[in-house]
Order: structure tokens, then C-alpha cells, then sequence
């Protein structure tokens, strides 16, 4: 396993001025191994939205960085970020953000354009279990079977760093499992490193690396050595 | 891999297909109409070329006072001057030697008669005879054997030889004195002894013509003069509409364009002459487009004139003058209109003199460059289409505006989406170029079917306009690449860079800020208090300042369909105006303009009618600045200022007395225009040379009918070189019967000005009045698409108040009062501005033609632009409403992230 893969170094972030100053990230320190199923664990306001944010290069840090592979994101200019973030990454939200006038496979689709090494789409939704759906619009699909497009359209892009944010917040205990384990054969299938932002204290036991947060500060970085699969979570 | 977001758009078309078709409509119509008129446009001129050769247009006409001899045509064809000064002393010499010689036969016999006399009588006297009678009887018998033989010997003598000689040498002396008086004065005026003069070749044709009364309804009363030339002519030839040439002695063809004005059909009958004859053809002669029946005509007449082909036998047995008309094709032809000045000048001294040494008279002579009936057709098609075309790019820039803000709607929308594949690597130019393809694939569609329809439909409604005006050959369609380039690739560039100035605006906020829907670049501002209203107004009042730009863009359509409201009562209403102030725009009842100041005789025309009063005139060109919107002008640009000498103390034109030299003068046309004021210097020109003048303006008189100078008659004189004496007409109050009718060359009254409104109207009122009707559909459409983003906008609140108990009918006047409030406030101010931005787009065209009208509007017009707008807004909240009942309330459940 590459070992910092992802390095995360005294990075700060805060927002507004003067009195109504919040900060946000506070000096964070972590790296994360290729392949590795991370978890960012907090409660709300911990900062770990931003931290995903600023990792995905969708946000910057005020002061410190972060390094793939050893570039510096501060160094790329909005171009280069736009390629980082074309290459190597995937976004899965809690809200499935999908194009309403295109249908599920369409969906899938806008994720491979962007990639020079798609994964077969029609594999991609075999795997998430829409065979059945494929020519359906999401307004007709469950939250359930949208996250999974959702997901498909950032796992077809075969990315190096699959991002989630809150991926199950949205959706009730029988689905969020559903969801879990299909990231979970993302990263043991594809080898895509996951990074997933979430305040369930149960996911942690499916994660190789679980970091806490805490008042923009890493309160626990923990490498779980007993993980096992999703579906055998409970909460 | 295809951008799978390509995917969206014919889904797009179709979610929202009545929004793109009122938008393809719209784009439809407008590119539909400016291609046709350019593509009929080009299409017409390239006809009216093509007419030259193929119709073999003259280069000009004259006509003679008898016909002229084989010998005549060729030495005017030579295109050289003839010695008139020779052609005036051999004629003087003539008649000189013709009376020395009878004067010197005269006197010998008295002297030869006296001498014999003399002679008998001294021998009388020698031989004592005193007897008177004997004497007589002596001298006639003398004078019978003697007087030949006298005669003959007187004849040989060196003194008489010598007193003949002297008396034919004093004769010629005289004769060559007054011819070159006289010829000094000729040659000055015709300028003959111009040292520049080049002969001109030409080819004549003989193209003599009648004038003939035609009655079209056979009712027994003349209706229409009528021209009529043979149909075996080879100049001027005729293109055939409708129909063909008159093949027996009782079918004739007439002009197409007053067939259609008079309403003659093929096969009606038709009186000319006094003859009835069949229509068996409707014609257009390449050297009559307009029905100008003088060239000094101020507007054409297709009601009262008309042009006709006869067979030769047809034309010979009518009865009216003939008219020794002769056209002629120069055998080089002139480069350009300088040239063809000089061609005609140089060709109009041959004539002259050479007419002058046959003995016969030129009646009227005229080049084709400066043919009313040939030029004015062309040059008016030229000019129009540029008025229309900006009008339309207004139209499309207001429907690329409506794109830009429905698109930055969706932006809105799908902020979350534009987040996600933002933050999933999708660059800002991909995303933009997503969004620009709508609006694209729009205009090209737009564009290409308008450009189909134009090459049709458009075109031919185009040509229709033109027809109904003008007398023109039948046109093939022209490609035409100036078209193109007008309506695709100008409407395309408008809707590109108008759109995406909006979209890139609009995407340049971070992912995040798309993900987190908070697309405001700046903080919001603080909450705006208002006034402690009841809920339901403080209510709109909010969706109000929500919706300022949207309100904005509103607004901006609803002036522009104001003032497209107020183009089209306002045109026909300017032209009724005109005509009905026909009787005011004229100095005098009758005006009549003389072919010179002298009659055949060399008098000075005079008349015994008390309320005759002498002016002279002259044109020359006020130079106008040149604008974007005057490209492609056929008038040539300058515009043409009509310079009155008026007699002191005029009864008919108000000036101050004792106008200082060098000061005039204007009417109030001429002010308005150009807004000349007083005290202004203008400087006007010569058309031809490089000849300028200089005045101030010390007044203005009130008339509206032309643009012109006045100046005191002595004044004129001496600026224009003329001759103390010299004048141009008379004003008068009364009919003058007492002129010579040869000596007149026109006369305007009130009813030749009202003749202009009338043709006028008959040419443009049919499509105004359809245009207003189209305007008044277009303001409904552009209000439509408006209202429909407001709704659009605000369908997720209105979902959520439907959600909270609101009725359709609370809601309805929750979001539909607020637009109707702006819609009716901002018609009423944008009749003002619409009104008053006519006037000056009215000035502004005006500037481009010659001659000055005002823009006026009736009240009734006025209140009408307002309702029919209103009637189109009712009728659109209608639609709205329907609209508003149909939104789901889940719109605003779905969509709860």
C-alpha cells in the first residue's frame, strides 16, 4: 500500500471576520495509504464538509496543505485543478444531484466522459443492481436507487480517491446498508481509495483508517484492524 | 466518447417545446423577413440590371419638333458639333447676296432706262422737237430697240463691276457682324466654344410615341394619359409579366403596375384614343419602372399614367400628335455618374447644334442617369431594407436577452447538478459551451428556415411590396451572400456573445458555492423595510423587488413593443397627416415652372394675371453626414435643396425685406432635419461641379412641403450668374391662361402633393395596417416568454404556498397582479417613450431620403397602442394562470436539499 498517498498538513480554514470569525479546520494532520477506506467521523460543525471540500480541491485552505502523491493542490491553478479533479476523483453527496432529464445510464454516462479509463457503464449498473431501472428518469427512482447512480457516476470514472459526503444521510437504515457495501466492493473491486465524510459512528467498523474530528481538529486517528463488511453493521 | 450532456438538449426542446417554438417563431419571422427583403431586394435590382442589356435601355432621348432626316441622325450620331457659325453665315449670305443682287438689276435698270431717256431727248432738242408726246413716242422706241443692248453694255463696264463688288463686300461685312453677335451670345449660353468638348458616338433608334386619353372602364370618361409606342420598337424593349405582346391592330399591353392599380385584367377592354382594344399583355418597359409622366414630376402617378404597346398599324391610325421621340445608346459607354454627366453634356452640344443647322427644334431632351422613371425605383429599393434589418437585430438582441435569463433560471435550478459535475471535473468551458448550445442550435434552426422562407415566402411577399409600388420586370431569385452574412451570422454572433456574456458570468462562481446553491457573487443586502401594508400587498410588493430583473427585461419589452406599436399607427398616420396638410405645404394654388424665362420668340414670358408673382429656382446638394444606417443609399447621398429666388414684397413667401447678400432663408423642413437654427452658416454644392456656396440663415419660413432655400430674386440672380430679368415661374392664386403651354415645363398644385400621400398610401398603408397587427402579435409573444420566467422563477414558492393552503386564485393574484401592475404602468410610460423615440428613429430614417415629413400619432392611435398591448397581456395572464394551477406541489418537497 503507497504510504502517503494522501498527505494532510497543518491545514486551517476559517470563515467570516472579526467577531463573527469561525474556525473551521484548526491545524489538521493526517495521511491516507492508496486503497485505504477512510472515515472522517464527527459531529456537525467539526469541520469535515470543508475538509473534503478543500480535499476534493473544490476549497482552500487558508494555511497548510494537501499532497497527492506528492503535488501540492496550492500549486495548481483552477485549470489544473479542474484535470485533479477530472483524473483522480469521484463525488458521491448526500443529495444525489442527478441531471433530471437524463436518464440512469445517461447519468452513469456524464461520469465515464470524463475519464481515460471508464469502467464499462453497462458493468457499473449491473453491479448496482439498476439493470432494471436503466431507461428510467430519476424523478422515478427511490433516494435509495438514486444514491446508487450517484454512485455509479463517480465509481464508472474509475477514480483514484472516491469522495463522499454524508452518502446515507438522506436514506433510512435498510438503504444506507445497501449503499455501504456497494462503496465498500468500489474499494475492494476497483481499488479506489474512499475517503467518506459521515457522523454514523457505525460506519467506522467497516473502515480501515478512521479519523475523528472535533472543533476542527483531529481528536483520533485510529487504523481499524478488525473491519468488517457493511453488512453486518448495525446502528 | 460523445459529451453524454449533448443528450439533454432535444430532451430539453421537448420538456419546454411551447417556450422554443414561440422562440423559433419569433426567430422565424424576423431572419424570415430581413432574408427576404434583402434576397427580394437583390433579387429586384439584379432584374432591373439585367434589364439594361437585355431590354437594351437607352442612354438617353430627345425628341424633335418635326422628323429628322437621314442626314440629321448621322451627323448627331458623329457626335461632333457643327460650325453654326458658318451654318448662320452662309444662310446670311444667302439671303444677302439675294437682295445686293435684286437691289443692283434694280438700279441699272433706272440708270440704263435714264441714260437712253437722256439721250433721245438731247436729240430732241437739237432737232427742235418740243412736242412732249412725240418725244415719249421717240424715247419708247428707242427704249424697245436700245435698252438690252444698254443693258448688256452697262453690265461690262469696270465701274459697275466695281460698285457691285463693294455693295456684296458690305453686305457680307454685315451679315458676319450679326451673326457673330448673335452667336457670341448662343455659344455663351450652350457653352459650345468649351475647349474640353469630345465627341460622343452614338446609335440613334427612332422611338416615336402618342399620347392618348385612356378610359379603362369604358364609361366614357378619360381616366388615364396614356403612352403608347409600337410594338416593333429596338430600344426600350418591354419585359412581359403577364400575357404577350398586341399581335393584331385591336390588342394592346399595358403597364402592369397601373393595370393593378386601376384594376385592368387580361382580356378587359379598354378605350385609347377613342379605339377600343383587348389587354392581351401586362408589361414592364425597362425605361419606365415608375409611372413619372414628366421627368420634372414630383411623384409618380400609377393611378393617372400609363405606358402601352401597339402593333405599328394600331399606331398609325390614331390620331393624336406624334412624337418625334429618338432615343440612343453612346457606342462607348461612361464609367460612373461623373462620366456619364460629361457624355451627356458633350452629346447635348452636338444635338443642339447639329438640330440647329437641319433647321429643326429639340422638344425635350433627357439622359437616363437623371430619368425620374428609370432611377427612382432602384434607388428607393436600395434604401430600404436597412431600417428593417436594425429593427429586427433590436428583436433578436431582446430575444437572445430572454434566452440569456431563462438559461441563467436553469443555472439556478441545476445549481446542485453544475456543483456535482463541477466538483466530478467538469471544466467551466465545457459547461458553458452545454449551455450555449441551446440558444445556438435555436438560431441556426431559426435561421434556417427563416433563410428558407426568406428564398420563398418572405421574398415573395418582398417583391409583392415592391410590386405594388413600382413597375417591375418579373425577378428571378438571386443568391445572395450579403444575406446570408445579415441573417445567420449577425443574429447568430448577436445570440452567441449575448449569451454567453450572461453564462460566463453566471458560471464563474466556485463549485462550492454552486453545491451550496448560494449563487449571489456579492452578500446579500439588508432586508428592504416596507411600508406596514396589508399581507397580501407587502406580499407582492416582495415578489416585486424579487423579481427586479427579471421585471427589468420586462420592461425593456414592453417599450420595445410600444414602440413597435407606435411604428406602425404612427407611419400611417404621418402619411394621412401629410396628405390631409397637402393643401398647406404649397406657396401658391398653382406654381408653374417654366422651360425658360423666354418663349420661342426670345420675349419674356409675361401673363396679364394680377396675382401672377415671378420666382426663380435651382437645386443643389446639402452635404449629410454619413451613419451606418444610410450604407447603400441609391439617392447618392447628398440631399437635394430646391433654392428659391422669391420677388420682394412676396404675397406668397414671407421674408423680411432687404435680406443682406449672402444671407437666406430656410423652411422649416430644412431646419427640422438638419436642426439648422438661425444664425447658422449651411454650405451647399453643386451637384456636378466643384462649385460651393456659402449662406447664414437669417430665418425660418413655415413649410413643411420641401426642404429649401428662399432668397431674394436679385440675390439669386447675381449668385447663380443669371441674368437681371431672369426668373424660373410664377406663383399664382388663379389658373394662368395666358402662357403658352409649350413655354410651361410643370405646374404644382395641392393635388400633386396629396397625389404623393395618395401613391403612398396605396404602395405602403396595406402593410402597415398588417404589420401593426403583426407587432401587436409580437408585443403578445414577447410578453409571454417574460411572464413565463417570472412564474418559471418562482415556481418552487408558488409550490410551497399551494402546499400551505393558498388557493389558485390567491396565488394567481399574488404573482399575476404584480406583472400586471408593471405591464400597465410601464405601457402607458413607454407610449411616451415609444412615441418620442419614433420620432427621432422617424428623423433619423428620414435622414437617408431625401425630402422631410414629420412623425405624427392621432390621440385615438395612441390610446389604441396601449389597449391592444393590454389586450395581449390579458390574454397571456390567462396563460399564466393556467400556468400557475398546473405547478405541482411537489415541486417544492422535491427539491428540498
Amino acid at each position: 500500500m503507497e504510504e502517503n498517498f494522501l498527505e494532510i498538513k497543518d491545514l486551517k480554514k476559517s470563515f467570516g471576520t472579526g467577531e463573527a470569525k469561525q474556525d473551521v479546520l484548526r491545524g489538521m494532520n493526517f495521511t491516507v495509504k492508496k486503497g485505504e477506506f477512510c472515515v472522517l467521523l464527527g459531529p456537525s460543525g467539526s469541520g469535515k464538509s470543508t475538509l473534503l471540500n478543500i480535499i476534493g480541491g473544490i476549497d482552500t485552505p487558508d494555511s497548510g496543505f494537501v499532497s497527492i502523491r506528492g503535488d501540492k493542490l496550492e500549486d495548481m491553478d483552477e485549470k489544473q485543478l479542474t484535470i485533479y479533479r477530472r483524473k483522480h476523483l469521484g463525488y458521491v453527496f448526500q443529495m444525489y444531484n442527478l441531471i433530471p432529464n437524463l436518464n440512469v445510464k445517461e447519468n452513469i454516462e456524464v461520469g465515464a466522459y470524463l475519464s481515460d479509463k471508464p469502467l464499462d457503464v453497462e458493468e457499473v449498473i449491473t453491479t448496482l443492481g439498476l439493470q432494471d431501472h436503466k431507461y428510467k428518469y430519476p424523478n422515478q427512482l427511490s433516494g435509495g436507487q438514486q444514491q446508487r447512480v450517484s454512485i455509479g457516476r463517480a465509481v464508472v470514472k474509475n477514480p483514484d480517491i472516491l469522495m463522499c459526503d454524508e452518502p446515507t444521510g438522506a436514506l433510512d437504515y435498510k438503504t444506507s446498508k445497501e449503499i455501504l457495501s456497494l462503496i465498500e466492493d468500489c474499494n475492494s473491486k476497483y481499488g479506489s481509495t474512499i475517503i467518506m465524510v459521515t457522523h454514523n459512528e457505525a460506519i467506522k467498523y467497516m473502515a480501515d483508517h478512521v479519523i475523528k474530528l472535533r472543533d476542527g481538529v483531529v481528536r483520533h486517528n485510529d487504523i481499524n484492524d478488525k473491519k468488517i463488511p457493511a453488512s453486518e453493521l448495525e446502528w | 466518447m460523445r459529451n453524454p450532456l449533448i443528450k439533454r438538449i432535444p430532451k430539453e426542446l421537448a420538456s419546454d417545446w411551447h417556450k422554443y417554438l414561440v422562440i423559433i417563431l419569433f426567430m422565424v419571422g424576423m431572419i424570415g423577413v430581413i432574408s427576404g427583403m434583402y434576397v427580394g431586394r437583390e433579387s429586384m435590382v439584379s432584374a432591373i440590371n439585367a434589364g439594361k442589356t437585355e431590354l437594351n435601355l437607352e442612354d438617353g432621348c430627345f425628341e424633335l419638333s418635326h422628323r429628322a432626316t437621314p442626314e440629321l441622325l448621322e451627323n448627331i450620331s458623329s457626335g461632333k458639333k457643327a460650325d453654326v457659325r458658318q451654318y448662320f453665315i452662309d444662310k446670311g449670305f444667302e439671303e444677302a447676296d439675294k437682295e445686293v443682287a435684286d437691289a443692283v438689276e434694280k438700279e441699272l435698270n433706272e440708270q440704263v432706262k435714264k441714260a437712253i431717256e437722256d439721250g433721245v431727248r438731247a436729240q430732241c432738242t437739237a432737232m427742235g422737237i418740243t412736242d412732249e408726246d412725240v418725244i415719249s413716242g421717240y424715247i419708247d422706241v428707242a427704249m424697245e430697240e436700245n435698252f438690252d443692248t444698254a443693258l448688256e453694255e452697262a453690265r461690262k463696264s469696270d465701274e459697275f463691276k466695281e460698285a457691285v463688288d463693294e455693295a456684296y463686300s458690305e453686305a457680307h461685312d454685315a451679315v458676319i457682324e450679326a451673326v457673330d453677335e448673335e452667336w457670341n451670345d448662343i455659344s455663351e449660353e450652350y457653352k459650345l466654344n468649351d475647349d474640353n468638348f469630345r465627341p460622343v458616338t452614338v446609335t440613334i433608334y427612332e422611338h416615336f410615341y402618342r399620347n392618348e386619353s385612356e378610359d379603362n372602364n369604358n364609361d366614357g370618361v378619360e381616366d388615364a394619359t396614356v403612352r403608347i409606342f409600337k410594338s416593333d420598337s429596338e430600344i426600350d424593349l418591354a419585359s412581359f409579366v403577364e400575357g404577350r405582346a398586341p399581335e393584331s391592330k385591336n390588342e394592346i399591353a399595358i403597364d402592369r403596375n397601373h393595370a393593378d392599380t386601376v384594376g385592368v385584367k387580361i382580356g378587359d377592354k379598354i378605350t385609347v384614343g377613342g379605339k377600343e382594344y383587348e389587354v392581351v399583355g401586362l408589361l414592364s418597359y425597362v425605361n419606365y419602372l415608375t409611372m413619372h409622366e414628366s421627368n420634372t414630376d414630383l411623384m409618380f402617378d400609377a393611378f393617372g399614367f400609363d405606358v402601352a404597346m401597339l402593333t405599328p398599324e394600331a399606331f398609325n391610325e390614331l390620331t393624336s400628335r406624334l412624337h418625334y421621340n429618338y432615343s440612343f445608346l453612346y457606342d462607348v459607354k461612361p464609367d460612373g455618374k461623373v462620366a456619364q454627366a460629361d457624355y451627356s453634356e458633350n452629346f447635348l452640344k452636338a444635338l443642339i447644334t447639329q438640330t440647329l443647322v437641319d433647321d429643326n427644334e429639340i422638344k425635350d431632351y433627357l439622359p437616363t442617369y437623371l430619368s425620374q422613371a428609370r432611377n427612382f425605383a432602384p434607388s428607393d429599393i436600395e434604401g430600404d431594407s436597412v431600417g428593417t434589418a436594425i429593427f429586427c437585430y433590436i428583436l433578436i438582441a431582446v430575444i437572445a436577452f430572454i434566452f440569456a435569463i431563462t438559461i441563467s433560471n436553469t443555472i439556478d435550478k441545476e445549481a446542485s447538478v453544475i456543483g456535482t459535475l463541477r466538483a466530478s471535473g467538469y471544466s467551466k468551458g465545457e459547461l458553458i459551451v452545454h449551455y450555449m448550445s441551446m440558444p445556438v442550435i435555436v438560431t441556426l434552426a431559426g435561421a434556417a428556415i427563416g433563410n428558407a422562407l426568406g428564398y420563398t415566402v418572405f421574398r415573395d411577399m418582398a417583391v409583392k411590396l415592391y410590386f405594388n409600388t413600382y413597375s417591375l420586370p418579373l425577378p428571378e431569385v438571386v443568391w445572395s451572400p450579403s444575406a446570408l452574412v445579415k441573417t445567420t451570422v449577425i443574429p447568430l454572433l448577436l445570440m452567441f456573445f449575448i449569451n454567453l456574456f450572461v453564462i460566463v458570468k453566471k458560471l464563474q462562481l466556485s463549485p462550492l458555492k454552486f453545491l451550496r446553491h448560494d449563487l449571489t457573487k456579492s452578500r446579500r443586502t439588508k432586508a428592504r423595510r416596507i411600508p406596514a401594508w396589508s399581507f397580501l400587498s407587502r406580499f407582492r410588493l416582495r415578489v416585486l423587488f424579487q423579481n427586479m430583473p427579471n421585471y427589468a427585461v420586462l420592461i425593456f419589452g414592453v417599450i420595445l413593443s410600444e414602440l413597435m406599436l407606435c411604428f406602425g399607427f404612427g407611419i400611417v398616420d404621418s402619411l394621412e397627416n401629410y396628405g390631409n396638410r397637402a393643401p398647406e405645404m404649397i406657396f401658391a394654388e398653382y406654381q408653374y415652372m417654366l422651360m425658360g424665362y423666354k418663349d420661342e420668340d426670345g420675349n419674356v414670358i409675361v401673363t396679364d394675371e394680377k396675382s401672377a408673382e415671378r420666382f426663380s429656382c435651382t437645386n443643389l446638394l446639402y452635404p449629410k453626414e454619413k451613419t451606418s444606417m444610410r450604407e447603400g443609399m441609391g439617392s447618392g447621398g447628398d440631399e437635394s435643396v430646391t433654392i428659391y429666388g422669391i420677388s420682394d414684397g412676396s404675397a406668397y413667401v414671407d421674408l423680411a425685406p432687404d435680406i443682406p447678400e449672402g444671407h437666406v432663408y430656410i423652411s422649416s423642413a430644412f431646419g427640422n432635419k438638419f436642426y439648422i437654427k438661425n444664425g447658422d452658416v449651411i454650405t451647399l454644392h453643386e451637384e456636378y461641379e466643384n462649385k460651393s456656396y456659402e449662406f447664414t440663415v437669417d430665418g425660418i419660413v413655415d413649410y413643411e412641403g420641401g426642404i429649401a432655400v428662399f432668397m431674394d430674386n436679385e440675390s439669386f440672380n447675381r449668385t447663380f450668374d443669371k441674368k437681371d430679368d431672369e426668373f424660373s415661374g410664377y406663383f399664382s392664386r388663379n389658373e394662368i391662361t395666358d402662357i403658352d403651354e409649350q413655354d410651361i415645363a410643370t405646374v404644382i398644385t395641392a393635388e400633386d402633393i396629396s397625389k404623393v400621400t395618395t401613391q403612398l398610401m396605396h404602395s405602403v398603408g396595406e402593410f402597415m395596417n398588417i404589420f401593426k397587427y403583426a407587432m401587436i402579435v409580437l408585443a403578445a409573444a414577447l410578453i409571454y416568454l417574460l411572464a413565463k420566467i417570472i412564474i418559471e422563477r418562482n415556481e418552487h414558492s408558488i409550490s410551497m404556498v399551494k402546499i400551505l393552503g393558498f388557493k389558485n386564485g390567491e396565488i394567481g393574484s399574488l404573482y399575476i397582479v404584480p406583472t400586471a401592475i408593471v405591464v400597465t404602468f410601464f405601457t402607458v410610460i413607454s407610449l411616451g417613450i415609444g412615441y418620442f423615440m419614433m420620432i427621432w428613429i422617424f428623423h433619423e430614417f428620414l435622414m437617408q431620403m431625401d425630402g422631410y415629413f414629420a412623425f405624427y400619432m392621432r390621440p385615438v392611435s395612441m390610446v389604441l397602442s396601449v389597449v391592444y398591448l393590454l389586450l395581449g397581456y390579458a390574454f397571456v395572464s390567462v396563460i399564466d394562470f393556467i400556468r400557475i394551477k398546473k405547478i405541482p406541489m411537489d415541486v417544492a418537497l422535491k427539491n428540498a436539499d
